[in-house]
């Protein structure tokens, strides 16, 4: 018997049960369009996280509290507080190779002014920041090193938060906002920076790190942004402040990333992510795959009768077990590409949501291929037994079979 | 000549669970070519098992059974399917045609495991429809024709790849007298036209059509006989009054 012969038994089949091969069919549409969706997403994701950072500029290195395990690019818990302000003098004062250093310290608060509140991220910095990180002011100024050093109460805000509190970034200017109890005068306003992961970078408020510290009664950094002095003196950075900052903590609890290194731990986290993600993506697949079984088992044993018959003709083991494989397959492949269609829609429509950017075609090409052979794999796979049995009935059995 | 159906001292015994149930017990028998053969007996004489047999279905325990002249007891099921498909033709109580299927596709279905080309294999069940008096049928679903109609399909299916034997089982059970004797006039048909036929009957008015009579008891045949003077069911048929099949 031919595959065309096949094909068209096994449509003739699938139409005889149109409610049953419809909901067989839903199965394997939502394992393909989860599995695509999720990764398209992920693929998204990663590409859009690393072009952030990446647009940060490759002359930038983290100096991070704890030393990261060999192997490992990120510490772990332990030794949070070591960092401190003179770390960051020390390192702009000796590493020859080093622009500029910004320490940061960072906490979630509610701030309060115009007669509004809200829940912001407020940053304690130094006036370095501005430009380590290339920064523009929309309004007034940014901190100051006079700021620093007396530890005055004044913040600069990010845009989205100005025009939360104020209605407008220009009437932010000279008003007053309460952080923790205490006020401060609003000396600037920042250009808008956009989001990242849903994470605004424009509703934070910055204020001097020296105050930072005093208001929340803290004395080390979270970390420290340092800016090398051209990109190809990057690595020489790494060792000048690694050299400074060992001999100022006496012993390795640090650790200091370049770009590269800070986006390939990334990376890897947000790859094993969408990893993690398209696996339970792929169970529902494989759920799909066992609904194909289920059904394709009712059938046969339905079919008995007609097995039976066919054998009696001449069907052959192989003419049955072509027949019931291509009907499994044709489930899943008409799943196949429902899905992936419902995949790929529901990616771009999650990409432009989340992440103001539809996902490339051809990031999406081979996760297409992927997920339309998984899902002819799919059918083979859970067709295959259920065809065996069919293949392998007793014709005088088969046709006694009411 | 070569018999078309040669056995000798076939022996099937059925293990149904515990119980060994012996269901032929040593049969010999010839059918030759152009022969119309009725095989009767009680339930439980063997007579369906024995049909099994000759059509390939099922395999001697011992014994030899030879299909013109070929040794087929000990084939296997893949072989045993090309045999049934080419040689043999079956013709069943139940019609057992695939209700999904049309006349016509069900007459092409041996033919699609023969490998006939499509073209071909459309123009020879058409004549075959034609010639069990149903070309006017041919799209009509098995659900949509009455038994007699459903049987005649059946026979041209049967005949779909020219097979050396025509086998039918009870082949009239499930029909009224009317159409049961028409299909009875198309085997006596096919029969004069040098078709071998052998048909598994318990009622002696369908046997008395056919020219032999072979009676099984036990797993024995106890009697083998020729028909004086067959019964003509085109005859009958004249006696009888119009049916809905006309």
């Amino acid at each position: 018997m031919g595959l065309w012969e096949a094909v068209e038994q096994a449509w003739d089949a699938l139409r005889a049960n149109p409610l049953r091969s419809v909901l067989t069919t839903l199965g394997v549409v939502i394992g393909v369009a989860a599995v695509i969706a999720l990764v398209s997403v992920g693929q998204a994701a990663r590409s859009r996280v690393v072009g952030e950072f990446a647009s940060l500029g490759p002359d930038l290195l983290w100096v991070l509290p704890g030393k990261a395990e060999e192997g490992q690019q990120f510490a772990t818990q332990e030794g949070r507080f070591t960092l401190t302000f003179a770390d960051a003098q020390a390192i702009e004062r000796e590493a020859r190779a080093v622009a500029g250093v910004a320490p940061w310290l960072q906490t979630s608060i509610e701030v309060s002014g115009g007669g509004r509140r809200e829940v912001t991220t407020v940053i304690g910095t130094t006036a370095n920041y501005l430009e380590i990180r290339g920064l523009r002011l929309l309004e007034g100024r940014f901190l100051s090193e006079a700021d620093m050093q007396r530890r005055k109460r004044v913040v600069v805000l990010g845009e989205v938060l100005a025009r939360q509190l104020f209605g407008s970034p220009r009437w932010a200017l000279g008003r007053r906002i309460t952080i923790n109890g205490r006020a401060f005068e609003v000396v600037g306003v920042l250009r808008p920076q956009g989001q990242v992961l849903g994470v605004d970078l424009d509703d934070r408020a910055y204020i001097p790190f020296s105050t930072a510290q005093l208001l929340f009664q803290v004395n080390y950094a979270s970390f420290l942004f340092v800016k090398a002095q051209d990109t190809a003196s990057v690595l020489r950075a790494q060792r000048e402040v690694e050299r400074v900052l060992r001999r100022e903590h006496g012993e390795e609890d640090f650790t200091v990333l370049t770009q590269s290194q800070f986006l390939g731990a990334l990376d890897a986290i947000l790859r094993i992510l969408t990893i993690a993600l398209s696996s339970i993506a792929a169970i529902s697949l494989l759920v799909g795959g066992i609904g194909i079984m289920n059904i394709m088992l009712v059938s046969v044993t339905e079919r008995t009768r007609e097995i039976g018959i066919r054998k009696a003709v001449g069907a052959r083991r192989g003419d049955l077990l072509v027949q019931f494989l291509v009907e499994a397959v044709a489930i899943s492949l008409v799943g196949g590409v429902l899905g992936m269609g419902v995949g790929l829609g529901a990616s771009w429509a999650i990409a432009a949501r989340l992440l103001d950017q539809p996902p490339t075609a051809s990031a999406s090409l081979p996760v297409v291929v992927l997920a339309f052979s998984f899902s002819v794999l799919v059918g083979v796979v859970f067709g295959t037994y259920p065809a065996w049995r069919a293949a392998r009935l007793d014709p005088i059995e088969a046709l006694r079979y009411e | 000549m070569t018999p078309v159906v040669q056995l000798r001292g076939v022996v099937k015994i059925y293990h149904m669970g515990a119980v060994e149930v012996r269901a032929l017990r040593g049969v010999d028998l010839e059918i030759h070519k152009g022969e119309f053969v009725a095989i009767m007996g009680p339930s439980g004489s063997g007579k369906s098992t024995l049909l099994h047999l000759v059509g390939c279905l099922d395999r001697p325990t011992s014994g030899e059974y030879r299909l013109e002249g070929q040794d087929v007891s000990r084939l296997d099921d893949d072989t045993l399917s090309e045999v049934r498909n080419r040689r043999i033709g079956f013709v069943f109580q139940t019609f057992n045609l695939l209700p999904r299927l049309s006349a016509l596709q069900n007459v092409e279905l041996p033919m699609v495991y023969a490998g006939v080309p499509r073209r071909l294999r459309r123009q020879r069940a058409l004549e075959l429809l034609g010639r069990v008096g149903l070309a006017d049928r041919v799209h009509h679903r098995p659900r949509e024709l009455s038994g007699g109609q459903q049987q005649r399909v059946a026979v041209a299916r049967a005949l779909a790849n020219e097979p050396s034997i025509l086998l039918a089982d009870e082949p009239t059970g499930n029909l009224d007298s009317r159409s049961g004797e028409e299909v009875l006039a198309l085997f006596q048909e096919l029969n004069e036209a040098g078709a071998t036929i052998a048909l598994v009957t318990h009622d002696p008015e369908v046997a008395g059509h056919a020219r032999r009579v072979v009676t099984l008891r036990d797993g024995h045949v106890v009697r083998d006989e020729p028909v004086h003077s067959p019964r003509r069911a085109r005859d009958e048929l004249r006696l009888m009054p119009a049916g809905p099949d006309g």
